[in-house]
């Protein structure tokens, strides 16, 4: 009885975190959902766009709503891997070595400019993200729980930038682009001031304790065999199309279905369904599509609109 | 995005065309052996310079360069075969030509064209032959050209998917291509006749000088396949009778040509052989057949006067006739005066030893034909070797053979014996042809091969007519027994042998061989009459034309039908159960009052279109679509669900879609 009441109220206050988000960047619900879905089902978050949407304010009023500690760290080209995991340290004291941990070890960490870093650095993150776990000099030191990437990148400057390779990307559970605000939304940002001064005026919504036990019953949402059939067929059609390079692979289907878990959940809804599937499919696979001839057809969103229509919902 | 064009986006795009090239290169192959040898080597090479010229960049050749080897191809062509016609020089010219499109091969169109040369090349490679064991490289070629065009044509396949689709194409496309060949109406006549120029003849020709017929003994090619109707002549009466000599000159005995008898009447004696003789293209104009055949198998063939079956056009292609003959006879009319004056006539001056040892044992002998027996002991008793590795002989060859060297084979023996006879003014000629045959117990016919081949003579003997006398019976009698390979000296037996040596490979090699006859005489030969056997078996005794368009469009028809049915039943999905039927009917239902539901809506975004049509039906419509959802979705309902499912049902049917009071708006 006592879960359950703890579970409707967190749906509860996720409501109210969507609408504090809400009045931090302005006339993007949709995208809001998504990443807020994106982190309950434990993935990692990409933001893609050019500067000045709202990148950074979204990855922060995301960690502050959640009531989560985090981190933020610009990458530069000569950031070092050590700059982010953290480094061993020999103590004159106890004639000993010490882990200093880095940045890295916080429950939201925000990799600005992600693409900026060189291989070496961005493999070391994402390594770390896959694993949820560090390991430097034989110890191994385990992520705190829970631990997201919210990462961004320019997708316009090329100059002295190392971009994402698909391993990489396929990292990421979704990757989601803010785009310009609307007239009405624009004119309201203009009026109003600076966004992230309102983020200190905003008390957190959730603790990290929550956001655990928010991700435990997102996994726990019913997903049906029927839907488990349109899934598959789905992710099929990505790898039957010729023109493109690579299909979805397995990991990107698992992501796929919890994204739509989460989705499912943010709806309240106790059964994930087509429509939540289609909800997030241009999200989650959007990154990991890529044409073999660069110059046909739209991007990977358009791709995953065509997936959608092209495949039927099983009646 | 960065996109970077390395290495293996290069390979990926070399793809296509390599696959192209392979296509090329098999159709090249197959020919290759039919072609001077610089010919396949150019194509090879300059498919593999284009293939690295892909890879590193570099650039095409440009029009005029194009042009102006286009023409030195052809130009080269005609100097080596002074001809741009015929299969030699025609596939030559389609394999160069080809080769130089690669030289403009860039889009996938290029490549199609390729691969469409690799097809004809292969359709050159059927027409020329058409044996069993090129089969699988014909049917490998067409997987490859099929495959490649799935490649050159998607750029998505990768070697394994394409070769896939194209084998299962194939196969499906298998049983109309054997509608196609038995129903597709056959015109009487090779209207594909191709001149072949400059091919070896084989088997016997129409001379016997010493030497001659031992170049056949190691050809272990067949030569025929003979098969009895019933019973087959005894081991010792295989001769099979092929041109028979007339002329000597003192070396080489010749067929008597321009001259013309009329064949004597004949009274046969003994067995009558009904037999079927499918014969290999020779080249020549001879058919051969069992020793006296009693009338001609075919209106195009001539059975001349001494009994040898003479077609009008040289064998290009295998055949089968059926023929009857006679192993014995006796003639009914006298050798007139020509023929004996031909049969009797020898070099002047040649060979007087022999010609004075003749006529010596003739005043001996009471009769010729005792003479002829003389001369057999004179041979069996001589101290005479049969050897097919005899030393030279001088310009009295006959002379050479019988007094100082008495070493050699048929030839040696046939030439030697009937000289004899002609010196004793006794009519004799020379016959070549085969002797014996290897029973195939499994295809239940003797083959009868090029080292079969045997010289023997004929000799007139008044009251009995021609009569077959073999002078190698004599010397080596275990030559008729034991065929001649016992008897060769090992160089040229040790391939023969190994391959006689075990009784495994004997099997393994008459299987083979009469899978070889059954191609043969099934596929190859299946010619318009053959057809018109076929369709008898089924009814269609009418030589119409028509009948054979009406039967092949109906297959045509029915193995489309079937493959169409065959891909629309793998695509089709599972029956729908209770709920989905339900969910169809409901779905059916809202489409009257909105637009349908698209294949991609999940039910709560047709909800949400439907209400936007019709607002007054929200809750309704909703409740039901969220039921739906629920029943599909939802977890797994306990024991109640199929009543779950009947009330869903029901609550479908009771759904009113009539406007509230006010009705239209």
């Amino acid at each position: 009885m006592n879960a359950v009441s703890a579970g409707d109220s967190d749906a509860a206050t996720l409501v109210t975190v969507l609408g504090a988000l809400e009045t931090v960047i302005l006339g993007k619900p949709e995208q809001i959902r998504l990443c807020l879905a994106c982190l309950l089902a434990r993935g990692h978050l990409l933001i893609e766009d050019v500067p000045g949407v709202g990148k950074t304010t979204l990855a922060h009023a995301l960690a502050h709503v959640l009531g989560l500690a985090w981190q933020r760290v610009q990458f530069t080209s000569d950031l070092l891997p050590a700059d982010i995991i953290g480094v061993s340290i020999f103590d004159r004291a106890s004639q000993r070595f010490n882990f200093r941990q880095g940045p890295i070890f916080t429950q939201l960490l925000l990799a600005d400019e992600v693409n900026r870093a060189s291989p070496r650095t961005q493999s070391a993150l994402l390594e770390a993200m896959e694993e949820r776990q560090v390991s430097a000099d034989g110890t191994t030191y385990p992520l705190p729980e829970p631990f997201f990437v919210v990462a961004t990148q320019n997708p316009h400057e090329q100059l002295g930038t190392y971009a994402l390779p698909e391993s990489q990307l396929d990292r990421f559970l979704m990757r989601v682009t803010l785009g310009y605000p609307d007239v009405a939304h624009e004119r309201e940002l203009l009026r109003g001031g600076e966004r992230r001064e309102l983020l200190s005026r905003m008390a957190p919504a959730l603790s990290a304790a929550a956001v655990l036990r928010v991700q435990r019953a997102v996994r726990a949402v019913h997903v049906a065999d029927a839907l488990l059939d349109y899934t598959q067929a789905l992710i099929a059609r990505t790898r039957e199309r010729s023109d493109l390079k690579i299909g979805l692979s397995p990991r990107a289907g698992q992501g796929l279905l919890r994204a739509a878990q989460a989705w499912s959940y943010l709806a309240g809804r106790p059964a994930v369904l087509p429509e939540d599937v289609q909800a997030v499919l241009p999200a989650v696979v959007a990154h990991r599509l890529e044409r073999r001839d660069p110059t046909g057809g739209g991007d990977g969103d358009a791709l995953a609109r065509e997936f959608i229509r092209a495949v039927p919902v099983p009646p | 995005m960065a996109a970077a064009p390395a290495p293996p986006a290069d390979r990926e795009a070399l793809r296509p065309l390599a696959w192209a090239c392979a296509a090329f290169a098999g159709g090249v192959l197959l020919n290759c052996d039919r072609v001077p040898a610089w010919t396949p080597a150019t194509a090879l090479l300059l498919i593999a310079w284009r293939l690295t010229t892909e890879r590193s960049g570099a650039r095409l050749p440009g029009t005029v360069a194009r042009a102006l080897l286009a023409l030195a191809v052809v130009a080269v062509v005609l100097w080596r075969f002074h001809t741009l016609n015929g299969l030699a020089a025609g596939t030559a010219l389609l394999m160069l030509m080809s080769t130089l499109k690669l030289l403009e091969t860039r889009a996938r169109r290029d490549q199609l064209v390729m691969v469409g040369a690799g097809l004809f090349l292969l359709l050159a490679a059927c027409l020329d032959r058409q044996s069993l064991a090129r089969l699988p490289l014909y049917a490998l070629q067409a997987w490859l050209c099929c495959s490649a065009l799935a490649v050159v044509a998607s750029a998505g396949f990768g070697a394994r998917a394409a070769l896939q689709l194209a084998g299962r194409a194939l196969l499906l496309a298998l049983p109309l291509a054997v509608a196609l060949f038995l129903f597709f109406p056959r015109l009487p006549g090779a209207f594909w006749a191709i001149p072949r120029g400059g091919e070896a003849l084989t088997g016997l020709s129409d001379s016997m000088s010493p030497g001659s017929i031992v170049k056949l003994v190691a050809d272990y090619d067949p030569a025929f396949r003979v098969q009895f109707a019933a019973r087959a002549p005894p081991a010792e009466e295989l001769y099979w009778r092929g041109p028979v000599l007339h002329d000597f000159d003192g070396h080489t005995w010749r067929r008597t040509s321009g001259v013309f008898h009329l064949r004597q009447r004949l009274q046969y004696l003994g067995t009558p052989y009904r037999y079927r003789v499918a014969l290999e293209p020779t080249r020549q104009r001879w058919w051969f057949a069992l020793d006296t055949p009693a009338q001609s198998p075919d209106t195009n063939v001539l059975l001349t006067y001494d009994n040898q079956l003479l077609g009008a056009e040289p064998l290009t292609e295998p055949i089968s006739f059926d023929v009857l003959s006679y192993t014995h006879t006796r003639a009914l009319e006298p050798l007139g005066a020509f023929g004996r004056q031909q049969d009797t006539a020898l070099p002047p001056g040649a060979n007087p030893r022999s010609v004075g040892l003749a006529q010596t044992l003739r005043q001996r002998a009471g009769s010729d034909a005792d003479f002829v027996q003389a001369i057999l002991d004179y041979l069996r008793t001589g101290g005479f070797v049969y050897t097919l590795t005899p030393e030279a002989l001088g310009a009295d060859a006959v002379d050479d053979f019988v007094f100082d060297t008495r070493a050699g084979f048929c030839g040696h023996y046939a030439s030697a014996f009937v000289t004899l006879m002609r010196a004793a003014h006794v009519p004799a000629r020379v016959v070549t042809g085969y002797l014996g045959g290897e029973w195939n117990p499994i295809g239940g016919y003797f083959v009868v091969r090029q080292s079969d081949a045997h010289a023997w003579a004929e000799v007139w003997l008044e009251g009995r007519g021609w009569t077959r006398i073999d002078p190698t019976a004599v010397v080596a009698p275990e030559r008729l027994r034991r065929g001649v390979f016992d008897l060769l000296p090992d160089a040229l037996a040790t391939r023969a042998r190994l391959l006689r040596g075990s009784a495994w490979l004997t099997g393994l090699l008459q299987r083979w061989d009469a899978a070889n006859a059954w191609w043969s005489d099934h596929v190859v030969k299946f010619d318009y009459s053959a057809q018109l056997d076929l369709l008898g078996r089924f009814g269609i005794r009418s030589p119409d034309v028509r009948y054979l368009g009406w039967a092949f469009t109906l297959a045509l028809l029915g193995w489309l039908a079937f493959i169409a049915w065959h891909i629309g039943r793998s695509a089709r999905p599972a029956p729908p159960d209770a709920l989905a039927r339900a969910y169809a009917r409901l779905c059916h239902k809202l489409a009257r009052i909105g637009p349908p539901r698209a294949p991609h809506q999940g039910p709560l975004s047709f909800a949400a279109t439907v209400t936007t049509h019709r607002p007054d039906l929200k809750d309704s419509v909703h409740a039901l679509l969220a039921r739906y959802a629920q029943l599909r979705y939802g977890p797994a309902a306990p024991a109640s669900r199929a009543q779950d499912i009947e009330e869903f049902r029901r609550a479908v049917a009771r759904l009113s879609l009539s406007r509230a009071v006010g009705g239209r708006q």
